[in-house]
């Protein structure tokens, strides 16, 4: 059964998949090796407890390259996202803070909060969109090497000059500061409700190991008025049958274009001959060979497990060894009988068909951080809680409800005890947080599913738990991802590729690394 | 006075270092400097005080950053009576557990003192050194060079960055890397990656977190190490003392402008810049005096520059937005003490030369990044970090013979309290400083006679220092470089004619250097030659 392949695509998740898709599109013969029994890595969708489909992981899309759901055809494979409309912040206090994307609803919305940040909202969502103009070319370009600039890299790092030169000073300005400052910082400039900036700085943090205060945040803010769905900025959405409905249409498109996937694959080494990659062995001993592997998993695993130091440079696997993981989320899902009723806004309204963000101040958000730092998850936890069942009726039994918590923070290193020994604790203290401002959760729990780090990193392989595969910290990014002089999707070793979430542009279920990376492999192809 | 003089006179707000060495070119140039104090005695925030019958001391800044070479020479500081004390030790550390480590100017001996830490660190200490001086030598043309103009680069500009692209170049890949990896990291993982001994990565870590409103966990802290390899080649901060304290410094400075040609009035407050027709014609005193000048370079920090000194309505208001969010909330605290005799540190058998450079108190990351922590819920830390001098052991004319005086920069004390206010709350954060330095000298309170301390709102008060930011302001990535104090305005001038930055708010940024003093002067050259400013 030992076919010559072209490719040999390690890791079944939406950027291997992506990547696949366009190899074979480009004629080439490819095959994807999935370790589990499902496709999808982290988007993925699974019935974990009869009748309740849960995005196990990542639960929201918004920055999928519009690009790749054209190239691909994604809709014509099955694709359908359903907008996911609002965030609602319940506080202490009663009050809350619910944002629509009907601007001059959460205008108001603003206003009862403070007139002044209702009017600075407006700048700052147009300030923000032409930002995003500025930074998107930015996720689809190689990062060029400043160290050692050949032709077109020079010509790379000039038409990022000029893009700049050619913003207006206002856009300069806040384009320096977004690359810089923190979230808070940023937002204290334009904003003075504190559940306002509490909330919106909270998705600067997202997947690292910074606070809302931490230098480096603000630039994620951007993120929110990246995504795109048909076009339309700063809609976020849920895919109908999960997340994982999302790979499985990339899948989909990758078949059909010829290419094969293997799932229960599992992969125990590449194989290297004279500095270049050959093959891989799985785990029942099978050898493929194949011209090209390309690896969609995280360095730590590509490197140091499945290729081995010995066949690397040692500053290489210096670099690979700093690289910082660092996980900082834990995931809890839990199948509901009925919808939680919070005290802020009673009954089943509209605000608990978007984002419920547990964000209700800048300084709760900065106490979750403090214990994280000195090594335990967060007593108050930041949460960001969906509801994908009233938005999508298949995931669920009628009347019944499944509800997808991302959890900040719960750091893989803990001082005190195990991830093992403390996994409930942790759901515990979840469950907890939110029963703060819906008491009825309580009674309403079938099941739950605790994911800690830990978990992430055995189940998913994703190493410490960091769900982009490394942290996108600025001394990560661009032309630093995921090691220096290594961030064009080659490596040390000769036909082996990187095509993951610990490439340029890094995590989020945004396609552009596997995408980067096959136009890299075809670029080289000769 | 008479028409000639006002055209050629500039006039020059606040007789801080970097105001004297501004002074000095421009009346080297021929021009007519006029520098003007507003308090009795000149050098801002560089000045010595007896605050105790018989005992001097530095009363803020305790060391110089190192003074720029260039100037030292230029202004011929000795002959006016400058000599610059260098113990060989730049910093000793102790910790709680008796354990200590000195850093000397030597890294051999530095390495061979770590050994009974860490063989380890001992072994990496020699390549960090020179990682960093080599990175430092790469920067150093930065600090005096003037930051490109980001709208409009001249052809100077794109010369400079040609050259930088070519040192940068000229580093090789390995230190190109991490110059472009550290820049931008928190200072708690840069050290990390070359040691293990918490004491030592966070005697390293400090300089990131000098004056600043961050912790060792903040990410861009790395970027004070950077600089003070710019400044000399090393990333501690150094022992750069001077006889007769910082206030000796300052001194030579106002000596060698005066011998240039430059006029010093101390007791002298600007009240108002003088601005016609969008136009700086001269400033006007506290008092109501009026003087005319042919240009205004202000050393006050830009927060006092253009929300006091200048009427708002000469301002757009985009700017006015910009240096209202230019961020400059102090929390460094300064406590001097007068001391019947030296203290004798738990970690030290006997008490001697390693105490003659800097004490850093701060044993690991955690505590440095705790210490931090109160101030982000506007409390003073229980447990500060401190960088301490004791001057009399290299300078015994500081006080009576066998009697000593100590320096204690500490942090965090956050310019606003969220409970009580500093003037209530003044001594329980001097008690907390006395306390907990007392765990590492036991004997220091039975030692004190008399005790000095100023808040970030005293620095406000009596050294006209914005937020109380010794700084000028934050030296964060958004505030630095090209984007000093505010991105489009980095190059000394303003948006109003004939007036000019020299302070710490602008590039190089703070620290006793004399950089931005030099800088400046330099461009205010450049426009006065080419006549720009219509007279």
């Amino acid at each position: 059964m030992n076919r010559n392949y072209d490719v040999i695509v390690i890791g079944g998740g939406h950027n291997g998949l992506v990547n696949a898709a366009y190899l074979a599109r480009a004629g080439k013969k490819v095959l994807v090796l999935e370790r589990r029994h499902v496709l999808g890595g982290a988007a993925v969708t699974e019935e974990v407890f009869p009748g309740f489909k849960f995005s196990v992981c990542s639960y929201v899309v918004s920055l999928l390259r519009p690009e790749i759901i054209r190239e691909l055809d994604l809709p014509r494979h099955g694709l359908e996202i359903l907008p996911l409309d609002g965030t609602f912040t319940p506080m202490p206090d009663g009050d809350y803070l619910w944002r629509v994307n009907d601007h001059a609803r959460t205008r108001r919305e603003i206003a009862r909060h403070s007139k002044l940040d209702a009017e600075a909202y407006d700048e700052y969502g147009k300030a923000m969109v032409e930002m995003g103009r500025f930074v998107k070319p930015i996720m689809a370009m190689t990062p060029p090497d400043p160290t050692s600039l050949n032709v077109k890299g020079l010509l790379d790092l000039l038409f990022l000059g000029r893009r700049f030169q050619k913003l207006s000073p206002e856009d300069k300005y806040n384009q320096v500061q977004l690359m810089t400052m923190s979230a808070v910082d940023f937002l204290d400039q334009w904003f003075e409700t504190d559940v306002l900036k509490a909330t919106m700085s909270a998705s600067g943090i997202i997947g690292t190991f910074l606070g809302v205060r931490s230098p480096g945040t603000a630039y994620v803010l951007l993120h929110h008025y990246m995504g795109e769905i048909d076009g339309a900025f700063r809609s976020w959405g849920l895919a109908r049958g999960g997340t994982g409905a999302i790979s499985n249409s990339i899948a989909d498109a990758a078949r059909e274009a010829g290419a094969e996937i293997r799932t229960e694959s599992p992969i125990e080494k590449i194989v290297v001959k004279q500095g270049r990659a050959t093959g891989v062995v799985l785990e029942n001993g099978d050898e493929i060979s194949a011209r090209i592997v390309s690896s969609s998993v995280d360095p730590r695993l590509t490197f140091m497990k499945m290729v081995g130091a010995e066949h690397l440079p040692d500053e290489f696997v210096e670099d690979i060894k700093r690289y910082k993981f660092r996980g900082s989320s834990g995931k809890v899902n839990l199948a509901l009988s009925g919808l939680p009723d919070f005290k802020s806004m009673p009954g089943a309204g509209a605000h608990l068909r978007g984002a419920i963000s547990m964000s209700p101040s800048v300084e709760y958000m900065e106490r979750a951080y403090d214990d994280a730092k000195y090594g335990r998850f967060s007593r108050r936890p930041y949460i960001d809680m969906v509801i994908p069942s009233l938005t999508d009726p298949t995931v669920a039994l009628p009347g019944r409800h499944v509800v997808s918590c991302f959890v900040q923070y719960a750091p893989y290193h803990l001082k005190e005890g195990t991830w093992d020994e403390r996994r409930e604790e942790f759901g515990d203290t979840v469950v907890e947080t939110i029963a703060e401002h819906a008491p009825n959760i309580r009674e309403l729990i079938l099941h739950r599913q605790v994911l800690t780090p830990l978990d992430l990193e055995r189940e998913f392989g994703l190493t410490e738990g960091n769900i982009f595969q490394g942290e996108l910290t600025l001394e990560q990014l661009f032309f630093l991802r995921p090691a220096p002089g290594w961030a064009q999707y080659r490596t040390p070793v000769r036909n082996l590729y990187m095509c993951g979430s610990a490439t340029h542009p890094g995590g989020g279920i945004m396609g552009a690394s596997g995408r980067n990376g096959a136009l890299k492999i075809l670029d080289d192809w000769k | 006075m008479s028409k000639a003089n006002t055209q050629e006179r500039i006039v020059i707000i606040g007789a801080g270092h970097n105001g004297l060495v501004a002074a000095f070119y421009l009346a080297k140039a021929g021009l007519r400097p006029l520098v003007l104090e507003r308090r009795e005695v000149v050098g801002g925030a560089c000045v010595t005080d007896e605050f105790h019958k018989g005992f001097r001391c530095s009363t803020l800044a305790h060391s110089a950053g190192p003074l720029l070479g260039r100037i030292a020479r230029d202004l011929d500081l000795e002959r006016h009576g400058l000599s610059f004390v260098r113990p060989e030790v730049r910093l000793f550390a102790p910790s709680p557990d008796g354990r200590s480590l000195c850093i000397y100017e030597d890294a051999a001996r530095t390495a061979e003192g770590l050994k009974k830490l860490s063989a380890h660190d001992a072994a990496k200490y020699a390549e960090f050194r020179e990682s960093f001086t080599r990175i430092g030598r790469v920067l150093a043309p930065l600090m005096v060079r003037t930051p490109p103009s980001v709208d409009t680069p001249t052809l100077g500009d794109l010369w400079n960055l040609g050259k930088l692209g070519k040192d940068f170049r000229g580093l090789g890949k390995r230190d190109a890397y991490r110059l472009l990896r550290w820049g931008p990291m928190a200072v708690a993982d840069l050290v990390a990656e070359w040691f293990e001994t918490e004491l030592l990565r966070a005697a390293c870590a400090a300089r990131g977190i000098y004056g600043a409103f961050a912790g060792p966990w903040s990410a861009g802290t790395s970027l004070g190490l950077l600089l003070q390899a710019a400044f000399d080649g090393h990333a501690v901060a150094p022992a750069s003392f001077v006889r007769g304290g910082m206030g000796a410094l300052t001194q030579a400075l106002a000596e060698a402008a005066r011998a240039a040609g430059a006029e010093v009035r101390t007791g002298a407050g600007v009240e108002r810049v003088l601005v016609k027709d969008g136009r700086a014609a001269g400033v006007v005193l506290e008092g109501g005096e009026e003087v005319l000048a042919r240009a205004v370079v202000s050393n006050a920090d830009p927060r006092t520059t253009f929300l006091r000194l200048v009427e708002p309505t000469e301002l757009d208001p985009d700017f006015l937005t910009k240096i209202r969010n230019y961020r400059s909330t102090g929390v460094a605290a300064k406590v001097n003490l007068a001391l019947d005799a030296l203290p004798s540190f738990a970690a030290l058998k006997t008490s001697g030369a390693e105490l003659s450079g800097r004490i850093h108190v701060g044993p690991d990351i955690d505590y440095l990044e705790r210490a931090f922590d109160a101030a982000k819920y506007g409390d003073f830390s229980q447990a500060p970090y401190m960088d301490i001098t004791i001057p009399t052991l290299t300078d015994p004319t500081l006080a009576p013979e066998g009697k000593h005086v100590m320096s204690i920069h500490a942090q965090f004390a956050p310019y606003s309290l969220k409970e009580g206010d500093w003037d209530t709350r003044r001594d329980e954060f001097a008690d907390s400083v006395i306390r907990t330095l007392s765990t590492y000298a036991p004997n220091l309170n039975d030692l004190i006679l008399q005790r000095q301390v100023f808040t970030p709102p005293d620095l406000e008060r009596d050294f006209s220092l914005a937020g109380g930011h010794i700084h000028h302001g934050e030296m964060s990535l958004d505030q630095f470089y090209a984007f000093r104090p505010v991105i489009g305005w980095a190059q000394y001038r303003t948006p109003i004619r004939n007036l000019y930055m020299c302070g710490a708010g602008t590039h190089p940024g703070g620290g006793v250097t004399g950089a931005p003093g030099a800088n400046a002067s330099r461009e205010i050259l450049k426009d006065l030659k080419e006549g720009k400013p219509e007279r």
